[in-house]
């Protein structure tokens, strides 16, 4: 094992620097939940439900598992990233959390697809999966070239911001019992993981250069393109369509319909341009100016 | 960015990690979660549900440093500091190994990753509690100021994990099975030795956890074993052999095995730490750990047909 580089280990602060990353380690402790014994899997009741309706809903719940997948298979290179460039411990600690929060919200989504019927292990048709499959942040953590800033703007905060923008606004509609509450527990974590990301960005705010203010924005702008609208998320936002079936495009929206979880092209129509303001609006005081985008059914967002 | 110090020497070890990262090709799909080693799940399932948290779950107000001498509280920061630092590499080296088994197959391992997708914040926690015992000891210390014990114990294990020429089996055997165990071993003994109500809970929790990181490897390789090839096996051996005979036997795990010019004040400290129950144990006890460890996991791998070869030591004698 001599062949390997070593880290520059010492000296190893551990004392907490950011007090409100700190906080959020500190109640991510205390907020720890099993999916598989605090979800009320008795009142899912699936004999309730139309077999296209269950059907709607495995495919949702199966793409949401390969999206948190992708939180534990890829943003654990982040942690790797803070070590190896010795950031403030208190981001190390958080990121340990998120990591084990990923693994539980993608077994709770595997679960969920199981306990509706069935679990879908891929997309329908294979081109699919570049499409739902990766959204590329672990080459990116790797990257010294990629700047973390741009990350965190467009990863850890945007990406996870327009997730929970979506939960938050169908929340109600899952009447479900058992998947309301696994919705609930999933944003309860969520909002801690984007308050990370924002703490982070307005505590290096003060040091970014031109230069860094161009890396958020290119960062941002990609994972809206290639990310959002290819469908990572939800393929009723994929611009070109990619090689999803119209079975999986309207999962979604079947799914939410009864109560299931998911969201209607309405309910995207809504948050998506609200999100874009929100998060323009948000950087803004960094000196980021996000460019306004064409999309074929959103319009100029 | 203002928080890093010496952004410059990340840079090579980043493409280091980019390099490595390249050389897989990921096949995420099919993406499997159905259990495959039901006991690996079960571990899963332990660790969801053995859930604590250093800052409520040990009782601090209880620790009572007004019935020590300064030099005890001395000796015990200098202890619970230095363990601090040797539970550190958890955090990478496990999280490296979740983004290998990520990285080898979408289909294989999905019990391994949600398994490894909780360790590192179970490695944490455990460096919480090195840290808050160190800091109400009197201070943590954030460097050995040595260049030995530092040498010593930073060790590239996390890059090691991304490896593709380091099968997944052999850095489990090395790490897990053999490294682990000794400090889950180290572990208990401290617990065995310690008087103190505070510091006695706080080794208890650690262990529990260790426990099942221990049981992960030798159930992760028990569950591979049958299926490895040749070169898959004399690599288990030669990782554990390297482990032992160039890591462990240096004093990556004990004070007592450093080169002679590192050892001190660490291992004074230990015996205070040791003597006033503060979570330490002798240099006779830790040996004695050491070598039925070792016996231990030689019998295990036997079982298997793996034959781990004795290596000499100047002190010990022979492994």
């Amino acid at each position: 094992m001599q062949t390997y580089m070593l880290e520059h280990r010492y000296p190893l602060p551990l004392s907490p620097t950011m007090p409100n990353v700190w906080e959020l380690w500190q109640r991510a402790k205390t907020l720890e939940w099993d999916p598989q014994t605090d979800i009320p899997w008795e009142e899912l009741h699936t004999e309730r439900y139309t077999p296209t309706q269950l059907r709607a809903a495995q495919l949702y719940w199966s793409r949401r598992t390969w999206g948190e997948y992708g939180a534990i298979s890829e943003s654990p290179a982040l942690l790797l990233r803070f070590c190896l460039e010795r950031r403030l411990p208190d981001l190390q600690f958080f990121f340990t959390m998120r990591t084990m929060e990923e693994g539980r919200h993608a077994e709770a989504s595997w679960l969920m697809a199981e306990r509706l019927g069935r679990y879908f292990p891929q997309p329908q048709n294979p081109p699919t999966v570049g499409a739902v499959g990766t959204h590329g942040v672990r080459r990116m953590a790797f990257d010294p070239e990629t700047s973390l800033e741009g990350i965190f703007a467009s990863l850890v905060c945007a990406a996870e911001e327009i997730l929970i923008d979506v939960f938050k606004a169908t929340v109600h509609k899952a009447t479900n019992p058992a998947v309301r509450r696994l919705m609930e527990l999933i944003l309860r974590d969520e909002v801690r993981h984007i308050a990370f990301g924002w703490h982070c960005l307005d505590a290096w705010a003060p040091s970014f250069t031109p230069e860094t203010i161009r890396n958020i924005e290119t960062a941002v702008e990609t994972m809206i393109e290639n990310v959002e609208f290819r469908g990572y998320r939800n393929l009723w936002l994929a611009v070109e369509g990619g090689s999803a079936t119209p079975e999986e495009i309207d999962a979604d929206e079947i799914s939410c319909a009864a109560g299931l979880g998911g969201s209607t092209p309405e309910d995207e129509m809504q948050v998506f341009p609200a999100f874009l303001a929100k998060i323009r609006k948000r950087m803004a005081p960094y000196g980021v100016n996000i460019r306004l985008f064409d999309h074929p059914r959103l319009g100029k967002v | 960015m203002s928080e890093r110090t010496e952004p410059d020497f990340s840079v090579p070890l980043l493409r280091a990690y980019q390099a490595q990262e390249k050389r897989f090709v990921e096949r995420r799909f099919p993406l499997e979660f159905a259990p495959e080693v039901p006991a690996l799940r079960e571990l899963y399932s332990q660790a969801k549900g053995f859930r604590w948290n250093p800052e409520t779950d040990i009782a601090w107000e209880r620790l009572d440093t007004s019935r020590y001498q300064k030099a005890t509280l001395e000796a015990a920061r200098l202890t619970w500091s230095r363990r601090a630092w040797s539970v550190y590499p958890g955090l990478t080296e496990s999280t490296a190994l979740l983004i290998r088994f990520c990285l080898e197959s979408g289909t294989l391992g999905m019990d391994a990753k949600l398994f490894l997708s909780f360790r590192p914040a179970e490695e944490a926690k455990h460096l919480e509690v090195c840290h808050m015992l160190a800091d109400r000891l009197g201070g943590y210390q954030v460097e050995p100021g040595e260049p030995g014990l530092a040498r010593i114990s930073n060790r590239p294990f996390a890059q090691a994990a991304l490896d593709p020429d380091m099968p997944v089996e052999a850095f489990i055997a090395a790490l897990g099975a053999l490294d682990d165990q000794l400090d889950l071993n180290l572990c208990l003994s401290h617990l065995q030795n310690a008087e103190d109500e505070t510091v006695r809970t706080a080794l208890r929790l650690i262990a529990g956890d260790r426990q099942r990181h221990v049981t992960f490897a030798w159930v992760f390789l028990a569950s591979r074993i049958a299926g490895l090839a040749d070169h898959g096996r004399t690599a288990i051996i030669a990782a554990v052999h390297e482990m032992l005979a160039d890591v462990i036997l240096a004093g990556y795990r004990n004070t007592w095995l450093l080169p002679v010019d590192s050892r001190e004040p660490w291992l004074a400290a230990e015996a205070e730490t040791a003597r006033h129950g503060l979570g330490a144990s002798t240099v006779a006890q830790e040996r004695s750990v050491l070598r039925a460890t070792v016996a231990q996991v030689r019998e295990r791998f036997a079982t298997w047909g793996l034959t781990l070869p004795r290596v000499p030591h100047s002190e010990l004698g022979t492994v």
